[in-house]
């Protein structure tokens, strides 16, 4: 059969090779003829025309012959389709269970390989997206242990050859003025040659040239697509604009077309010489300030490993020559294509999921296998006439073949459907880890994809049923359609088999739920109800940016306890803390170095470090973070007084052990030696412990500052109050207008908003985990179900002799019963070693999930505070198994009880 | 397909897998071979040769394979299939019940 059914598709598929055979047989003929033709005496030329005129026409006869190659398969496979149209059409119920199992089997698959192709697939939607990389350099691990490039830097790697353009990037939050209301804009500041670099032409005006980069320029922006779209409603006019930002006017030259943005999305782009910071004339030279992100182009004609070897070159140049700015021990620089970098936090997630859906689809595959097995049993008469009648196995196969593929293929239509309804949400899910969330869509690789394994599927489960049974004609005629028990050890099997897999699914949705609720139910040390939080930032060039330093911060200083003075007046307000960032805020507070007093840094270990965060006097008290030892900070802890701070019970335990830190001094130093250390701080208190991600094992060791002590640009503001969140964000508001028009308050969020953003990615890949275990222990049961009622069906003879010899209902229960326990055992017992091997291979992506720096989110990590081997969870997981399956074999145990035996022994 | 055609086109494919059931043989010398043995009473129609033949191999009852002939030239090979065979049995035993029918009918007359 194997070997026709290659001709078929050689013919289908290698049509050039055929045409090209078919010609070399006819022209030997025609040849034969002529030779034929010169041994009668004929010229050549005259032979020859002969011998064509006898073959008839050359074409004419391809033709038929063609239509030989195609004709009969096309026929037989209508035929087929037809026919099995008709006997599904019979039996409409057993279709649709079929077909609902298949879609939802292949809906599952669907929408998880969307997102797969979405972000992992696709190439870059730029031009030759695929030569975009990311320059890394660092010690050991360069992805990891990322340091960030200086402009100085960026200069140097600009020799490495191989490399097209290498362009900056940073992102910085700049206020916009001269609107309506001012606006916090989150700001891409890059290389003049950046679109170039990219590949992106603008949608109107001009993106930059090297001219906006020269220091002195005109400050320009390039709107991006999204934000054009948002705040000035697509109207093109807006090129040639005005706005105040920073210091200067800055003139809006562009609008970029809607491609996904890298690495970040931005609301607008501006040259690197517009920038404050990046311009001032100690960034430019400082060779170890690195706050910038390098991407580059590697040239059309090298391949990614050479210009590696030539990035390696450049950053061994550079440790060579400025030994004090580069790690001495493994520094090296490392290129990493762009679309790997976008994703890599959310590879494993995705690997994951769709592995899960996999066993989705093998427990489909089973349970349909097995509901067709049981339809053969009964169709046996069919099938034995049939082949009585003249149909060779040959031909009774392809028919069951054909009917299973239209199984599947309708199953994949519908489950086709189900996922595109889930692609919004899943595209939502998306874009927490990966800025390409916004390409996924269900495009031609999507739909080849769903029609592969939707044929797959269908040659898989319809090609079990009629192997594992033989057609045979005469028994099955003569014995009335009964069948014989030849089926029953696959059904068996493959039962065996639903109940293993849907086990191991079941383990991995029950360990991840109890990460979830062990996560959830963290107490994070601190209060997250009635609370509102707001950030307020204040402008760069507020003050000159040529004040002295000691000046400006204490401008600063008053301006922001002038600001929390309006706050803490307005009316429903109870108490009103600030500070940089807050727990579970996306932005975590930066590490930074520091010394202890009479403590110096051991040479060669490794520096202590510690979390810096700002807070006012009332922070402490909003939150309800306890105060553990010590004092908080009171308003007197301003720029005129003594440095102070406050250390948490973490850091305490870590760096003080059994000392008191109250009264130790510490001092912060930068993360190079012979950098100026800051001045030294005296610790005035302990506060308790605050996660700042709620799947973190540890909390940070933090180090709290007064805000009046250092003022910074930006902050936030928690604020807890007895009115409604609308009401309160439109007092701040008023508020914050009131205190400097220039002012933007932006991101009013309440701390339970927060809370459930921070958890809403875990919640949804629970989620999906647990519906795809639900949808599997639905199946198995409905399978097992299934397999019990065929069963009894078989035996209802036997129940009827073994009642009427006496034995009692509850017997004949527990009989039918115990057949399904064992095979559920069976399956248990096969999960559990199942589920251990998975979870082993596993592990190492569950539990550490590589995380690198950069703007990319952090990756999930699954499992929280949960081992794989969870006892709970595997208990749980088979008691719910047994109780399902106890439940699915009741149902037919009960029918055989309930067999009158007089009844049943006249069936026969 | 009209039932006149059928009988035809059968007969044609009884002729070439009888042809077959001797040695493997290439599209010319089967329809010289035919053209032989029936004393050049049937003239086998290239026309409809070459698509009886790759019926055939699509139904597979015969098999093909390319060799060299006899004078050296590549050429491709037609051989019998074990279904081949059978159907060569079938098709034999019912032409000889309908040509002795139709000659019993022809005597009676």
């Amino acid at each position: 059969m194997f070997r026709h059914l290659r001709v078929r598709f050689t013919s289908l598929f290698r049509r050039e090779r055929l045409e090209r055979e078919l010609d070399a047989e006819l022209r030997y003929h025609i040849d034969m003829l002529v030779e034929q033709n010169l041994k009668t005496g004929m010229s050549p030329a005259a032979a020859r025309r002969e011998a064509v005129r006898v073959f008839g026409t050359v074409a004419a006869v391809k033709d038929d012959v063609r239509d030989s190659w195609l004709s009969r398969f096309v026929e037989v496979a209508a035929q087929d389709v037809r026919y099995g149209v008709r006997s599904l059409c019979r039996n409409p119920g057993f279709a649709l269970v079929i077909i609902i199992t298949m879609a939802l089997g292949i809906g599952a698959n669907t929408a998880i390989f969307s997102v797969v192709n979405g972000v992992l697939l696709r190439p870059l939607p730029y031009q030759d997206g695929d030569k975009l990389v990311v320059l890394h350099q660092g010690e050991g691990d360069p992805v990891a242990n990322d340091l960030g490039f200086s402009p100085k830097d960026m200069d140097d790697y600009r020799q490495a050859r191989s490399l097209s353009g290498v362009v900056e990037f940073h992102n910085m939050f700049f206020n916009l003025i001269g609107r309506a209301e001012p606006e916090r804009l989150s700001t891409g500041v890059v290389s003049a040659n950046y679109f170039d670099v990219l590949g992106v032409k603008p949608l109107y005006g001009r993106t930059f040239v090297a001219a906006d980069d020269a220091p002195g320029a005109p400050a320009v922006l390039v709107l991006s697509n999204k934000y054009w779209e948002r705040s000035f409603a697509g109207d093109p006019s807006v090129v040639g604009k005005i706005f105040r930002m920073n210091d200067k006017p800055h003139t809006v030259v562009g609008v970029m077309p809607p491609v996904p943005q890298y690495p970040l999305e931005v609301d607008i782009y501006m040259p690197s010489s517009a920038c404050p910071f990046r311009s001032s004339p100690h960034m430019i030279e400082n060779r170890g300030g690195r706050m910038l992100t390098a991407f580059a182009r590697v040239k059309p004609e090298v391949e990614l490993k050479k210009s590696q070897a030539d990035l390696e070159l450049v950053s061994a140049q550079l440790q060579q020559q400025y030994k004090e700015y580069y790690p001495q021990a493994g520094f090296r620089a490392i290129a990493v294509p762009l679309k790997d970098e976008l994703t890599r936090n959310f590879k494993s997630t995705l690997w994951i999921l769709l592995g899960t859906a996999g066993f989705v689809l093998l427990i489909v595959c089973a349970s349909i296998a097995n509901l067709l097995l049981a339809r053969m049993v009964r169709r046996e008469r069919e099938i034995s006439v049939r082949a009585a009648l003249g149909a060779t196995r040959t031909r009774l196969l392809r028919q069951l073949l054909t009917e299973s593929l239209i199984l599947a293929v309708s199953g994949g239509v519908l489950g086709l459907m189900l996922s595109s309804f889930s692609l919004k949400l899943l595209m939502t899910f998306a874009a927490r880890f990966t800025e390409r969330a916004n390409e996924i869509s269900i495009d031609v690789n999507v739909l080849l994809f769903t029609l592969g394994i939707s044929i797959l599927t269908g040659l898989v489960f319809g090609s079990i049923p009629p192997f594992s049974r033989r057609v045979d004609v005469a028994p099955a005629l003569r014995e009335g359609g009964r069948s014989s028990h030849s089926s029953q050890g696959v059904r068996s099997a493959l039962i065996v088999a639903q109940v293993s897999a849907s086990f191991m699914l079941l383990i991995a949705a029950g360990l991840t739920l109890r990460s979830l609720m062990k996560v959830q139910n963290l107490d994070p040390g601190f209060k997250t109800e009635n609370l509102l939080t707001f950030r307020a930032d204040m402008s760069f060039d507020k003050f000159p940016l040529t004040m002295a330093p000691p000046e400006a911060r204490q401008r600063r200083s008053v301006y922001w306890a002038t600001f929390e003075d309006r706050l803490k007046a307005l009316p429903g307000i109870i108490s009103a803390g600030g500070g940089g960032t807050f727990p579970l805020n996306e932005n975590p507070p930066f590490p930074g170095g520091f010394e202890r007093e009479f403590h110096p840094a051991v040479p060669g270990a490794p520096q202590p470090q510690m979390a810096f965060r700002v807070a006012t006097a009332n922070y402490f008290q909003t939150l309800s973070q306890p105060l553990v030892a010590g004092r908080t900070f009171t308003d007197g802890d301003n720029a005129d007084a003594a440095r102070v701070g406050i250390i948490n019970r973490s850091a305490a335990r870590h760096y003080w052990g059994t000392d008191n830190p109250i009264g130790s001094r510490i001092r912060g130093i930068g993360n190079r030696p012979g950098s100026t250390p800051g001045p030294w701080t005296t610790i005035v208190g302990v506060v308790a412990d605050v996660y700042q991600q709620l799947d973190q094992n540890q909390p940070l060791d933090e180090v709290y500052v007064p805000m009046r002590q250092i003022p910074q640009f930006g902050t936030t503001w928690i604020l807890q109050t007895r009115l409604t969140a609308e009401d309160a964000t439109r007092q701040i508001k008023a508020a914050a207008l009131a205190h400097d028009s220039d002012l933007p308050v932006s991101n009013f969020r309440t701390l339970a908003e927060v809370r459930s953003t921070a958890l809403a990615p875990r919640r949804v890949v629970v989620a999906l985990i647990g519906m795809f275990g639900l949808l599997a222990l639905v199946i198995t049961a409905a399978g097992i179900a299934g397999v019990i009622a065929f069963s009894v069906n078989q035996r209802t003879q036997e129940f009827g002799i073994r009642m009427a010899l006496g034995a009692p209902r509850s017997r004949v229960l527990s009989l039918v019963i115990k057949e399904g326990l064992v095979l559920v055992s069976a399956g248990l017992a096969l999960g559990f070693f199942g589920a251990l091997v998975l979870m082993r291979v596993l592990g190492s992506i569950i539990f550490e999930a590589p995380a690198g720096n950069g703007p990319t989110p952090p990756p999930l990590k699954l499992l929280v505070d949960t081992r794989t081997t969870d006892a709970g969870t595997y208990i749980g997981v088979a008691v719910c198994l047994v109780i399902v399956a106890l439940v699915a074999c009741l149902m037919p145990a009960r029918r055989a009880a309930s067999v009158d035996p007089m009844i049943a022994l006249r069936a026969q | 397909m009209a039932p006149k055609a059928d009988l035809l086109q059968g007969t044609l494919d009884l002729l070439i897998l009888r042809t077959l059931s001797g040695e493997p043989m290439h599209g010319w010398g089967i329809s010289q071979r035919i053209q032989q043995l029936s004393k050049d009473v049937l003239q086998v129609n290239q026309g409809s040769l070459y698509p009886a033949l790759h019926r055939l191999e699509q139904q597979g009852l015969i098999e093909a394979e390319w060799g060299s002939s006899e004078n050296n030239r590549q050429a491709k090979f037609y051989q019998l299939t074990r279904d081949g065979r059978k159907q060569l049995a079938e098709e034999t035993k019912n032409w000889d019940r309908l040509s002795s029918a139709v000659a019993r009918v022809l005597a009676g007359l």
